[in-house]
């Protein structure tokens, strides 16, 4: 029995004080070391973690078939087979780089992207709102970027040669048919939209994905923010231009609502404008977002907007009369959205649904004219992930718009009916984490014009460092005529541009420097047969128009920002080279067309001010000059316009009163005071002409905002909307 | 004989069970002690590799993958690049996950290092990240003294909060002051459950008093 019992006892201890060791080395692909990997034989708690130059050494009293597992930050984890002998085992692992968010490359030829809380990009809410000159209007900021080309009289954005007809605003994929509040000859407007609505802003300068379409020359994504939190608090706010309100429901449910008034600007400053009455109206807007427990969220956003102007316009005649434009404009908006992953977020569905209605009624002197612009669109992506942590994804889907125009002038009345769909199918794909691509092809209809498009698009990245990467986009591009030409024939086809980008980017220790090239291709653009070259871009065409328009732009930009080397302070560089000439519209030859310039730059600086909380601002542009075409323009011996410039100061403040929040914000434009001109009308005649100015020349603008609610922690000015 | 030899063997099961659970209190021990006792810049990597080492063994025991969350974020506030901090969080999260699931509901420690991480988060860009952040740590924090009103280190955190925020906002020293003295007053009444248990927090708080007093 104590035999027995002894055997018990030998066999139960003996194995404690066998020990085997385990030594080896972790290292990656290239045989470079990691430190810090985590060594274990699984199940156990034995294991040791690899020191500084991947060595690693430990014992075990763990025996025969077993599982070592070897793991690390970055990298996919490996697990071996062993068998612990007796004898010492010497191991070599070499472990794969994950792709993840620190070391992937991503596609950046012709895109700005523009924020996404996560990633650390170039622009947020906060940098739009902070930009002297920008004047918190998401699509002013986006002018200062590189690929933009400023153009004062009028809104929009003109991107690499492109009109303003060739940039589309897109919200969580859907198409905005209105996002500027209605166009006046030679006063811009602002966008519709508040850029702290957005999580993020991605600007493209070309080349973008196949998952949008119908703009030549850049699409303006723009996803609204996502839930934040379950707190309540009111937002009130006074400025020269108006009031607003707008009361937050823990956090899901937002209501705003806002008049609008530019007498006290107006009053305040010289204007370049006669206003028979300033612009005024009110707006409101109900916002719902909620995430729900199977993994979905729901967004739904409406507003409605009633404003109404009227201003004295010169007719360019000889007496020097003017007329009266007298425009009263309702804008109704709605947006929704929902989002649903399937399967572990294997597959993602999002749909959504649009619909917006716009009416001016204008008074032009005596004559009436009506526009109406109707979108109903409904639109369905599906997007499955694939690969090495799910990195790859394959998307496709559909989109479908009914679109309604109507143009009635006196008793002229025109109209446009569209439907227009479309397909899309697109893979982005990791081939390491160095490699990747994007390949995608959209068709589309329209029935007004009758015609079908199929469009490649292709995108590769390359990174050649840890901060360094290259990107190269290409693509074919359709979109319809401008409505004007639609209105008159419905013959004409799709107009097309084909881009080919290449992109250089370094971004390192809140440091980026960015480089493009591009080469942009215009064919089956309008051309309308008039016989006597008229410049005034708000005429009315009349004239044979058919596709037979052409044309190119080639050049490159430069874009610089360092948020480190001064504390507290964000510094950006840009400069943009346009080369570019077209045959369109009513051109008789191929030039540059009225509203490009060559060269466009512009420094920003900011600076938080830690000691009094107030953030400063200064913005630099300048512009060179425009073409100025006459009447009956020979387009021989073209004069230019000066070139445009521009310094900018803006200031905010920030104070805590009770429990509520006070922030002032104030900025001045033009500081110089320098006499802007962006081109000239003329006289039927062509022989006075009349220069453009800006509506203001020199702009004082001064708000505060109030907020009652509990704010907290470490911000700056987050959270505040002016 | 039969009896004799059952018992054996049943003691001996009742010995090395009781073994295997004494090894985890005596590696988790002594583990928590290193893991309190890093000095920053120090990384508490290779600690966290224990404990990871360890919760893979434990399935059961939140408290190994509240401390890789714990080490992950303490480790997110040494890096300089913002792209790195935020993939330690990212682990950190995902063992908060865990940790969330096995500690069931209520639990005031976690609810705490869950607002740690919050401002973990937020640091790495205060501007654009207060809206979302600022509310999953106050949410958090609000939790946490709910579920336990003598919780030192919810206090702790609030006063840090105060400390780092800007007198513009709310914040500043002045402030701070009486909740980084509050904390310590819970500090004193504070037992913790067991050495494996957090208890950080108290050297922090006279170190930020300290700096406050001078």
């Amino acid at each position: 029995m104590e035999k027995l019992f002894l055997l018990i006892l030998t066999a139960l201890t003996i194995p404690a004080f066998s020990q085997s060791n385990l030594s080896g080395k972790v290292t990656d692909k290239k045989g470079e070391p990691l430190p810090f990997a985590n060594i274990s034989i699984l199940g156990t708690y034995d294991g040791v973690s690899a020191d500084i130059d991947g060595n690693f050494n430990f014992s075990t009293t763990e025996k025969g078939a077993q599982v070592l597992q070897i793991s690390m930050i970055g990298y996919i984890s490996k697990k071996e087979n062993i068998d612990i002998q007796q004898a010492d085992s010497i191991f070599e692992f070499k472990l794969t780089e994950s792709i993840n968010s620190l070391n992937a490359v991503v596609v950046t030829a012709g895109m700005f992207e523009a924020s996404d809380e996560k990633k650390m990009v170039m622009l947020k809410p906060m940098d739009i709102v902070t930009t002297a000159g920008g004047g918190a209007d998401i699509v002013s900021v986006m002018q200062l970027l590189p690929g933009a080309n400023r153009v004062g009289e009028t809104e929009g954005l003109f991107v690499r040669g492109g009109s303003a007809n060739e940039t589309k605003t897109v919200i969580d994929g859907m198409i905005v048919q209105n996002p500027f509040f209605s166009s006046t000859p030679d006063v811009p407007q602002r966008g519709r939209f508040n850029p702290f609505m957005f999580k993020g802003t991605a600007f493209s300068t070309g080349g973008y994905s196949a998952m949008y379409g119908q703009a030549l020359s850049s699409v303006l994504l723009l996803n609204t923010q996502d839930k934040l939190g379950e707190r309540s608090n009111l937002n009130l706010g006074v400025n020269m231009a108006g009031m607003t309100a707008s009361y937050t429901h823990k956090g899901w449910i937002t209501g705003t609502i806002n008049y609008t008034n530019l007498s006290p600007l107006l009053n305040l400053v010289k204007t370049n404008i006669e206003w028979e009455k300033v612009p005024q109206g009110f707006g409101t807007s109900l916002s719902i977002n909620e995430n729900f427990d199977n993994n979905s969220s729901l967004k739904v956003f409406g507003s409605y907007t009633d404003i109404s102007s009227a201003l004295k316009l010169p007719t360019y005649d000889a007496e020097n009369s003017s007329y009266i434009f007298n425009n009263s404009n309702k804008n109704t908006f709605t947006n929704a959205s929902y989002r649903r992953a399937f399967q572990e977020g294997k597959w993602v569905m999002m749909s959504g649904l649009s619909f917006s209605n716009n009416q001016d009624n204008l008074l032009l002197g005596n004559t009436s004219a009506n526009r109406n612009d109707k979108r109903t669109q409904a639109r369905l992506v599906m997007s499955r992930l694939f690969g090495s942590n799910e990195s790859s994804s394959f998307n496709f889907g559909a989109e479908y718009h009914d679109i309604k125009l109507r143009n009635q002038y006196d008793e002229f009345e025109l109209e446009i009916d569209d439907k227009y769909s479309s397909v899309f199918a697109e893979s982005e794909f990791y081939l390491s984490s160095k490699l990747a691509g994007r390949l995608g092809v959209r068709a589309e209809h329209s029935s007004v014009i009758n015609d079908f498009n199929l469009a490649p698009r292709i995108s590769l990245a390359y990174k050649t460092g840890k901060y360094a990467q290259f990107s190269l986009a290409a693509g074919s591009f359709y979109q319809n005529p401008d409505k004007e030409y639609l209105y008159i024939n419905q013959d004409l086809g799709f107009e097309r541009a084909d881009h080919l980008i290449l992109n250089y980017q370094i971004k390192k220790n809140q440091r980026t420097f960015r480089t493009e090239v591009f080469y942009k291709k215009y064919n089956n653009l309008v051309s309308e047969d008039s016989p006597v070259f008229d410049p005034n871009p708000y005429r009315f065409p009349t004239g044979e128009t058919d596709n037979s328009g052409f044309g190119y732009a080639q050049g490159f930009d430069v874009f610089f920002r360092d948020e480190k080397s001064i504390k507290n302070g964000d510094f950006w560089l840009t400069y943009s080279y346009l080369d570019t000439e077209r045959q369109f519209r009513n051109y008789t030859e191929a030039v540059v067309p009225h509203f490009a310039t060559k060269h466009n730059f512009s420094a920003i600086y900011k600076q938080f001010l830690t000691p009094i909380s107030t953030n400063v601002g200064v913005t630099l542009t300048h512009t060179s000059g425009r073409p100025v075409y006459t009447i009956g323009e020979d387009f021989k011996e073209v004069e230019q316009t000066k070139a445009f410039q521009n310094l900018s100061v803006s200031a905010s403040h920030v104070k805590l009163i009770g429990n509520s929040f006070l922030v002032f914000y104030a900025t001045l434009d033009n500081v110089l005071g320098r006499n802007n001109i962006f081109g000239y009308r003329f006289s039927p005649d062509g022989k006075e002409r009349y220069a453009v100015r800006p509506p203001i020349n020199r702009t004082f603008f001064f708000g505060i905002n109030w907020i009652f609610g509990q704010l907290n922690g470490r911000s700056r000015e987050a959270d505040l909307n002016f | 004989m039969k009896k004799v030899f059952l018992s054996l063997v049943l003691a001996f099961t009742v010995i090395t069970l009781s073994a295997q659970s004494n090894n985890y209190e005596k590696a988790m021990t002594e583990l928590v002690a290193q893991i309190e006792q890093v000095v920053p810049p120090s990384l508490h990597q290779p600690l966290s590799n224990k404990m990871e080492r360890i919760a893979a063994v434990e399935t059961e025991q939140w408290l190994p993958n509240y401390w890789i969350a714990f080490c992950y974020t303490a480790d997110s506030f040494k890096k300089e690049s913002p792209g790195e901090r935020d993939q330690l969080l990212d682990i950190a999260d995902e063992y908060m996950e865990k940790a969330m699931q096995l500690a069931g509901e209520k639990n005031s420690e976690i609810e705490v290092l869950k607002a740690q991480m919050a401002s973990a988060r937020m640091s790495i860009d205060p501007m654009s990240r207060f809206q979302e952040y600022g509310n999953i740590f106050q949410n958090a924090l609000t939790s946490a003294m709910t579920y336990d009103p003598e919780n030192p280190r919810a206090y702790y955190l609030q006063a840090t909060n105060a400390y780092f925020t800007p007198e513009n906002f709310g914040g500043g020293h002045a402030k701070a002051k009486p909740l980084f003295e509050m904390a310590l007053e819970k500090f004193n009444n504070f037992k913790s459950e067991s050495k494996m248990h957090p208890n950080w927090g108290f050297y922090e708080s006279t170190y930020f008093l300290s700096e406050i007093n001078k």
